[in-house]
């Protein structure tokens, strides 16, 4: 296994007794920010807590950047992880929070003091830091657990449901916040249910379904690689019903649909690439095209043929 | 393709040795402890016998003052038996400490899913129970061995080297009594309180078990005639091997030997019961 600069699974399979876990999962998450989709019981977490060595797999083999998992000394110095719960002792304040378990983490006094305030000044809870956390609104609570998993600063950082009870503004920030550690060089691994955010932020995705990594990669990626689903793609011109007769023409356009307001038509085709290729010569031809997208090129739309829209919802 | 450059360092400082780090947890722990009034109060009262008997010491080497008060020299046989009704005492108030301070220990962490705060650093399930472990510990050794020590060193300064000579076995059943009286103790504290999320329900299990347990030995004894009820009596088992400890008559016909190995099994048991409940998830089926 060659993972030093990633996180590696392979063939891990994890069973709660007779319960799947997970099964046979190998995939391989590079730096960046990867989101980890699926519905409840997919085993995003028990992926997560595999990652963290807070379990260990029934079967296979999981390396993080080139460390076991069952080495906790070393793993924890590369890792930091932000439960999906609200884990806090009684009675702590946001600083006291971070500050006690850096000392857990090995760390003296005075740095241990340095880092919690860096850490507390990065999620923006400096003013809040000497309250205690049972004062806290859910979104200080999200941000305080965040400061603690990046306090010590590690290269992984492992978030379940962090954008779950945030507002939009403080959702805003905290995207903003995953986006500056990922552009440092750090792993950003997230589990999320809001498919939107996950679209905007992710670099890669991993869509679970019961304990099965269903999909993994870059979401166009994945998108291109599902040939039973045409590609819906939107096309914004002034002649879509010249553009709708001349695409008929073409066997892998499955199906043209002429937008409502008459200024557009949404096309499902088996191969994109061809597809374009042709909308250049129609371009070319006369025809004013505004605008053309990808209209389920997104993690919904993943989410919704891979594992359906029944649980998704 | 995004290309990341690391722009960033982690800490790079030093850390403490690994084999500390488990007393964060007892700092933070015994520091808490005594926010508590009732809590800090009930622990002076522990100490009230430890002043006492250290005066009834002191008086009874003090010629002037037992000749004021008409009492003839060395009124007090301070042997064995003295030393074990102290720590017998003492042990009657760690009980009740315990009960007191070892639920609010692992509970509040299991209730607030806070394990695996812990366990998502390096830091094991072993170092979790030893720093907790810790804090029962020295809170039990100020009210126990400690000051029982302290005792036998007054009298050993009053009564002369060969007097610290010939009864050095004292000292010796001080500290491992009051040793095995805790990790008894604290173990079973913090079973229970691993078991039982509820604060004062742990409390009152725990006085459960001690108490209710010697009653239920002594109804097993009248009824079928046997001693083997004190094998459920917590206090019984280790009042009979203090006893074997400090040289005293046998309490029952229960031996030292028997009695020292059902604590083990018990100390056993809840070492079991923590090993099950410290995980950093619990999984439910």
């Amino acid at each position: 296994m060659n993972g030093g600069n990633q996180i590696v699974f392979e063939n891990v399979s994890k069973f709660y007794g007779d319960v799947l876990g997970v099964n046979r999962v190998s995939v391989s998450i590079p730096s960046g920010i990867t989101s980890l989709v699926g519905p409840n019981g997919s085993g995003k977490t028990t992926l997560m807590n595999l990652m963290t060595g807070l379990l260990q797999p029934t079967r296979g083999r999981i390396e993080v950047l080139g460390i076991a998992p069952n080495d906790p000394e070393r793993l924890f110095r590369e890792l930091g992880y932000c439960t999906q719960f609200d884990s806090f002792p009684k009675g702590l304040t946001g600083y006291e929070f971070v500050y006690s378990y850096l000392r857990v983490y090995g760390c003296l006094h005075k740095e241990a003091d340095d880092l919690a305030w860096r850490a507390i000044e990065r999620v923006n809870l400096v003013d809040a830091a000497k309250r205690k956390i049972a004062g806290y609104s859910k979104g200080m609570r999200q941000r305080i657990k965040l400061a603690q998993a990046i306090c010590h600063g590690p290269t992984v950082l492992v978030l379940d449901e962090p954008l779950n009870g945030l507002d939009p503004l403080a959702r805003a920030e905290t995207i903003a916040l995953f986006r500056t550690l990922a552009a440092d060089g750090m792993h950003v691994i997230i589990s999320s249910h809001i498919l939107h955010e996950v679209d905007a932020i992710s670099d890669q995705v991993i869509l679970l379904s019961n304990g099965y990594v269903i999909a993994e990669g870059k979401i166009h990626g994945v998108r291109s690689e599902m040939q039973e689903h045409p590609m819906q793609i939107l096309i914004r011109c002034n002649k879509p019903s010249e553009v709708a007769s001349q695409i008929f023409q073409k066997d892998y356009v499955v199906e043209a649909q002429i937008h409502r307001d008459g200024r557009g038509l949404l096309v499902r085709t088996k191969d994109a690439d061809k597809f374009y290729l042709m909308l250049n010569q129609i371009a070319m031809n006369g025809v004013g095209i505004e605008s053309v997208a990808p209209a389920d090129d997104d993690v919904n739309s993943l989410y919704e043929y891979l594992i359906g829209p029944e649980e998704s919802k | 393709m995004a290309v990341y450059k690391r722009s960033y360092k982690g800490y790079a400082g030093a850390y403490t040795p690994e084999w500390s780090r488990f007393r964060v947890l007892t700092r933070y722990a015994s520091r808490g402890l005594f926010k508590s009034k009732f809590l800090t109060g009930f622990f002076v009262i522990c100490l009230f016998p430890f002043l006492v008997t250290a005066l009834l010491i002191y008086l009874n080497h003090n010629g002037t003052v037992l000749a004021m008060l008409k009492f003839g020299k060395n009124v007090i046989n301070i042997d064995n038996a003295f030393f074990s009704r102290y720590l017998q005492t003492q042990i009657g108030f760690a009980f009740l400490l315990t009960a007191f301070v070892g639920p609010g220990l692992i509970s509040p962490d299991l209730g607030n899913n806070a394990l695996v705060l812990y366990f998502c650093r390096p830091f094991s399930r072993t170092e979790y129970v030893a720093g907790k472990l810790l804090v029962l510990v020295k809170l039990l050794s100020y009210i126990t061995w400690v000051p029982g020590l302290i005792l036998f060193a007054i009298e050993s300064s009053l009564s002369g080297w060969s007097w610290m000579i010939s009864n050095l076995y004292i000292a010796v059943a001080i500290v491992l009594s009051s040793l095995m009286m805790i990790a008894v103790l604290s173990l079973l504290a913090l079973a229970l309180s691993a078991w039982v999320k509820w604060k004062p329900v742990a409390g009152a299990l725990v006085l459960g078990v001690l108490f209710l347990g010697t009653g239920f030995g002594a109804a097993v004894n009248g009824i079928m005639r046997t001693s083997e009820g004190f094998l459920f009596s917590i206090p019984t088992l280790i009042e009979i091997v203090t006893h074997a400890l400090f040289r005293q008559a046998p309490l029952t016909d229960l031996s030292p030997l028997q009695a020292f190995v059902a604590l083990l099994l018990i100390a056993g048991g809840c070492l079991y019961l923590l090993s099950r409940k410290i995980k950093a998830y619990e999984v439910v089926r």
